[in-house]
């Protein structure tokens, strides 16, 4: 039988009452979805409160220190740290290859794979080939010494298959940093803390406990272009 | 399937197997097609057609061996007639081997469609269920064979003439019983001349039980060479090492085109189809392949020759086809291909146990196709898991592969704790001028970095090399905090100051 004009807008309201139990909006549906993404407990309380609880995995996650001596080697110390002792290999993609093996603990170093980098792009094209790889969980990127405009030539549909890829793997990517890179970051954090002279003398557990972190707000893709721009 | 069985005695310490194809050389043309009716082989390459070797059927139809083509077809109207073919027989022959080698390693190709085995890696009391699995692998795969066990070569042979004779399939001449199985076998079964025979039966000899429990000296004295050298088979003084079969040549492909081939998806055709028939042979022998030896020859005669190792053995397909394919993309062809060969290195599978807490590779293969693919993007010298080496020159470090299995890391926690911050160095250092004041640095200007040193510690000296001429280093270190920028590493190497780094 068809329907009048007042039983269809009735009956309208009525399914949309239905629907609206079972369907969620967006929003919650990402906040869910953001609850149950797995993490990565780093052991560094600071960037596990920044980050609700670890690394996701599955997602590429900014360090940003907007110059030297900002703690972002002591961080990357401290992630290669924790995934040795629970046996996990860990993939450094070095840019600029300005790794020092004296900072490391040799012990540390057993599980580490190194991949020396002339250049931003190099670093992600090895990075999306790694990615695709199940045996590494923790890929480190190390672009501390790259400038902004170094990763203008990266594509920008590069760094969502290096995310897809991750996703698939449950992996996570940790991208240390100057400044923003990439509107693919869900997760930035800017470390704000500074080192001293003097904590050339400390254990690095002290120095990791003073590490502060910042979240950062999300580029987005007008932003990003500004930033390969200038 | 019948069996034919000795009593169950003690255990021999060594022991042999012989298996036979009855009729090989017919069997290998016949494998697939003919089973069940009367068939033989001829040789017409003379003037008059002859059969050479006939299966059971025929022979009951009075076929045999010698007796022309027309006399036999003759006698026998249903007789399937066929020529030999050497391909079919090498094919039937490895077949047989491959089938073989999944029982024990050491195999001798004693003759055609015959195989001595050394089952030396068995325990004795799985000969008797090992031999017959075999048997009926075999006649899955359309070859009928017999299995003699005893405890020499010799006397498996024999075991497997007296089950040719008997009919049955698996025959074990066990040493405990040995006389008692050896007076139910006709003196024919030893395989002797004519004369022999003839000379045992006049004697009123009919069985070689009767034969063995004669004293060597007088057999020696009446028989002669002839007659000891059986005297020795039957009791089991003859033993001879076995020249054992090279698995290497065994899992082989080879393809001649009939045209020459230009492009690589004629090639990576034949390849795939190469690879899963190795496989599957391979894989029969309960072995992995380690590696994939490649060979094209090309039309102006040139070859092209590849040991494309696996890091681990395996026989998954798609991964081998990734490893040759891979290889040929990157291989530049000067010249047309007319021949395409592949061979298998067999291995015994990885018996390997993860330690009990430590953790390894997931896919070894897939981190050795990424590692190979990182190679090609970075350099393969830029790449590897970094150790210290043994020098006081900074910086250093030699790579290493990542090791397939971690230990157990909570188990190297108890070293000293780990002092200071990172330092992140700039691989040719910044030529820097740097302002003292009582020798220690005031201010220091860079193309990198430039300001007021607020804090200072240094110097720290070193040097080494001295022995080595023209290699010798020194050096002085500082460690300054420059306002408003970052702890840095300056270095003094005597001709001048660099910013080496910093501390992050």
């Amino acid at each position: 039988m068809p329907l009048t004009g007042n039983s269809k807008s009735d009956a309208l309201e009525s399914l949309r009452k239905q629907l609206g139990r079972q369907i969620k909006s967006g929003s919650e549906f990402l906040q869910e979805r953001e609850q149950k993404t797995i993490r990565l407990v780093t052991g560094l309380d600071g960037l596990n409160a920044a980050l609700g609880g670890g690394l996701p995995s599955g997602q590429l996650t900014e360090i940003i220190g907007r110059g030297p001596s900002r703690g972002g080697g002591v961080i990357m110390a401290a992630l290669l740290a924790r995934a040795r002792s629970e046996g996990r290999y860990v993939m450094l993609l070095d840019i600029g290859a300005g790794f020092s093996i004296g900072s490391f603990p040799e012990r540390d170093l057993e599980s580490l794979l190194w991949v020396g980098c002339d250049s931003a792009t190099q670093a992600v094209e090895a990075l999306d080939v790694a990615t695709r790889d199940e045996n590494f969980p923790l890929f480190l990127l190390d672009g501390r010494d790259c400038e902004p405009s170094d990763w203008k030539s990266v594509r920008t549909q590069q760094w969502y298959r290096i995310l897809n890829q991750l996703r698939q793997r449950e992996a996570v990517a940790v991208l240390f940093a100057r400044s923003e890179v990439t509107s693919a970051t869900k997760h930035r954090l800017e470390l704000v803390s500074r080192l001293a002279l003097d904590d050339l003398h400390q254990e690095r557990e002290t120095i990791l406990s003073r590490a502060r972190f910042q979240p950062v707000q999300r580029v987005t893709e007008d932003r990003e272009e500004q930033l390969r721009v200038g | 399937m019948r069996t034919k069985e000795g009593q169950v005695g003690g255990h021999t310490l060594s022991g042999y197997a012989v298996v036979w194809c009855r009729d090989f050389r017919l069997q290998a043309v016949k494998r697939r097609s003919g089973r069940g009716v009367p068939a033989a082989l001829v040789d017409d390459t003379q003037r008059q057609s002859i059969v050479l070797c006939c299966n059971t059927l025929a022979a009951r139809s009075g076929v045999g061996p010698g007796i022309p083509t027309v006399q036999a077809l003759a006698r026998c109207p249903q007789l399937q007639v066929d020529r030999p073919s050497p391909a079919a027989e090498l094919a039937a022959g490895r077949m047989l081997l491959e089938t073989a080698l999944g029982w024990v390693p050491g195999i001798e190709e004693t003759g055609p469609g015959i195989l001595t085995l050394d089952l030396a890696t068995q325990a004795p009391a799985q000969w008797q269920e090992s031999a017959s699995h075999l048997h009926d692998r075999l006649a899955a795969l359309g070859l009928e064979v017999v299995v003699g066990l005893g405890e020499t070569p010799a006397l498996a042979r024999l075991a497997a003439q007296a089950a040719l004779h008997g009919e049955v399939d698996v025959w074990h001449l066990r040493r405990e019983e040995r006389l008692e199985k050896l007076d139910q076998l006709p003196l024919i079964v030893a395989e002797t001349g004519a004369g022999l025979n003839e000379k045992l039966r006049l004697w009123g000899l009919q069985t070689l039980g009767a034969f063995s429990r004669l004293r060597r000296e007088e057999v020696a004295a009446r028989l002669g060479d002839e007659g000891v050298e059986l005297w020795l088979r039957l009791t089991g003084r003859i033993r001879r090492p076995l020249r054992l079969a090279k698995l290497e040549q065994l899992f082989e492909a080879h393809h001649d085109f009939d045209y020459e081939v230009s492009e690589r998806e004629p090639l990576l055709f034949v390849v795939q189809r190469f690879l899963e028939q190795l496989a599957g042979r391979v894989a029969q022998t309960g072995r992995a392949a380690t590696a994939v030896h490649f060979l094209l020859t090309f039309a102006d005669g040139a070859c092209h020759a590849k040991r494309l190792p696996l890091p681990e053995p395996t026989l998954d397909p798609g991964l081998l086809f990734r490893l040759v394919s891979g290889h040929l993309e990157a291989f530049e062809m000067k010249a047309a291909v007319v021949a395409l060969r592949l061979r298998f290195e067999p291995s015994d599978p990885v018996a390997s146990q993860k330690t009990l807490f430590g953790a390894g590779l997931k896919n070894r293969h897939h981190y050795e196709e990424t590692l190979k693919r990182l190679r090609k993007i970075v350099g393969s010298d830029r790449i590897g898991s970094p150790r210290p080496i043994d020098s006081h020159r900074p910086g250093l470090f030699e790579k290493v592969p990542l090791p397939a299995e971690l230990s157990d890391g909570d188990s190297d926690e108890s070293g000293p704790p780990v002092t200071g911050s990172t330092l992140r160095r700039y691989p040719l250092g910044f030529r820097t001028s740097v302002q003292l004041r009582d020798g220690v640095p005031l201010r220091v200007e860079s193309s990198r970095v430039s300001g007021i040193v607020i804090a200072s510690a240094g110097p720290w000296k070193s040097g080494g090399d001295w022995w080595h001429e023209g290699q010798q280093w020194e050096r002085s270190e500082w460690d300054v905090e420059l306002l408003n920028h970052g702890v840095f590493r300056l270095v003094e190497t005597g001709r001048e100051w660099l910013l080496e780094g910093y501390y992050d």
